[in-house]
């Protein structure tokens, strides 16, 4: 059964291990930190200078959860949007190495690091994401591993 | 949560309250942060093996955050209305696992719950404590949404420094000095 919205992306068959997919970059603004921690985290780190300045960040910094947000949107743009993507798995060894500061602007890559055919659906392959985001300074922000399903062009049981 | 790291206790269980997910902010958080085309069009989404629209897995998660946050600071406000001085809580050095199980879809409702499985003392950081969480997000079927197991900080209350810290830490606000230590720690 084909789907029309992914049959012209490339699917599970295309992908190699090693690629290599360029992130981009976005730079992060105060008013975009306060929008984001008003709806999602209200920790007066994320919303105040002198409170953040106070804490262990040091200074007003993005919530973890929109940092992460921003990076996916990256990789939907420059990846998942591109594939037959069928949604992920989730994630592991998701860390937050250092905040994100006003104005900073962080960018990165994302490497295959694994693919494999699903035992159980013959119509998805998964692949196994490793992000290495970092900030103008090319310190390291954020690392996780990412689980995504892709849809198979011929989805055959292996032998 | 927002007690001492030394109050915390293992294996109590915090409800976290639950969310009803609209499909206008199912698709306003997705243009933001995940415009895949089964989190954005309810239509093209009939053709994907969820068959219709559902949440980004981010977007649920960011939900189950906020319900935290907003579980912590009422848990502060109780503990000042006792009399009491709350805790501390610091930002999360990060996230082990996070599996998502069963898709959000318009209309459905989940309930958010979190454990503390474990805690030890941060060796990096003097005075805090690190708490391993475990979250779980259900839907109104009781079917598992996403589970996680989450790491946060924690401040610690009977802590003094010790004298020989303390020293170093003060020593550091003069430049040459502070150079000359930063380099060695």
């Amino acid at each position: 059964m084909t789907n029309p919205v992914t049959e012209s992306r490339r699917h599970f068959e295309d992908l190699a291990i090693g690629e290599v997919i360029d992130l981009g970059h976005t730079t992060v603004s105060k008013a975009m930190i306060i929008t984001f921690a008003t709806e999602f985290d209200p920790f007066p780190f994320h919303l105040d200078e002198a409170a953040a300045k106070a804490s262990l960040l040091g200074g007003l910094a993005s919530s973890g959860w929109q940092t992460g947000g921003l990076i996916l949107r990256m990789l939907v743009d420059s990846f998942l949007s591109k594939i037959a993507s069928a949604g992920s798995l989730g994630f592991s060894n998701l860390k937050w190495k250092k905040p994100v500061m006003v104005d900073d602007t962080i960018g990165g890559t994302v490497t295959i690091t694994d693919l494999h055919r699903s035992e159980t659906h013959p119509q998805w392959g998964i692949v196994t994401l490793d992000f290495d985001v970092r900030n103008q300074k090319g310190a390291s922000v954020l690392s996780m591993r990412l689980v995504n399903l892709v849809e198979t062009r011929t989805p055959t049981v292996a032998a | 949560m927002t007690r001492w790291f030394e109050d915390i206790v293992i294996d109590e269980v915090f409800s976290l309250g639950n969310h009803t997910f609209t499909a206008d902010e199912i698709v306003a958080f997705a243009t933001l942060y995940d415009p895949q085309y089964f989190h954005l069009d309810a239509e093209a989404a009939k053709h994907s093996h969820f068959g219709g629209l559902v949440a980004s897995g981010w977007h649920t998660i960011s939900v189950g955050h906020r319900m935290m946050v907003d579980t912590l600071f009422a848990e502060e406000e109780r503990l000042r209305a006792m009399g009491l001085k709350p805790g501390i809580s610091g930002p999360s050095p990060g996230v082990n696992t996070m599996d998502f199980k069963v898709p959000v879809r318009p209309g459905d409702t989940v309930s958010y719950e979190l454990v503390v499985t474990h805690k030890r003392r941060s060796n990096s950081i003097p005075g805090w404590g690190l708490l391993f969480n475990r979250l779980t997000a259900l839907n109104q079927r009781g079917e598992v949404v996403y589970h996680a197991e989450l790491v946060g900080f924690s401040k610690l209350r009977d802590y003094t420094m010790p004298l020989g810290l303390k020293l170093m830490l003060a020593l550091r606000n003069f430049p040459v000095l502070g150079a000359l230590l930063k380099r060695r720690s």
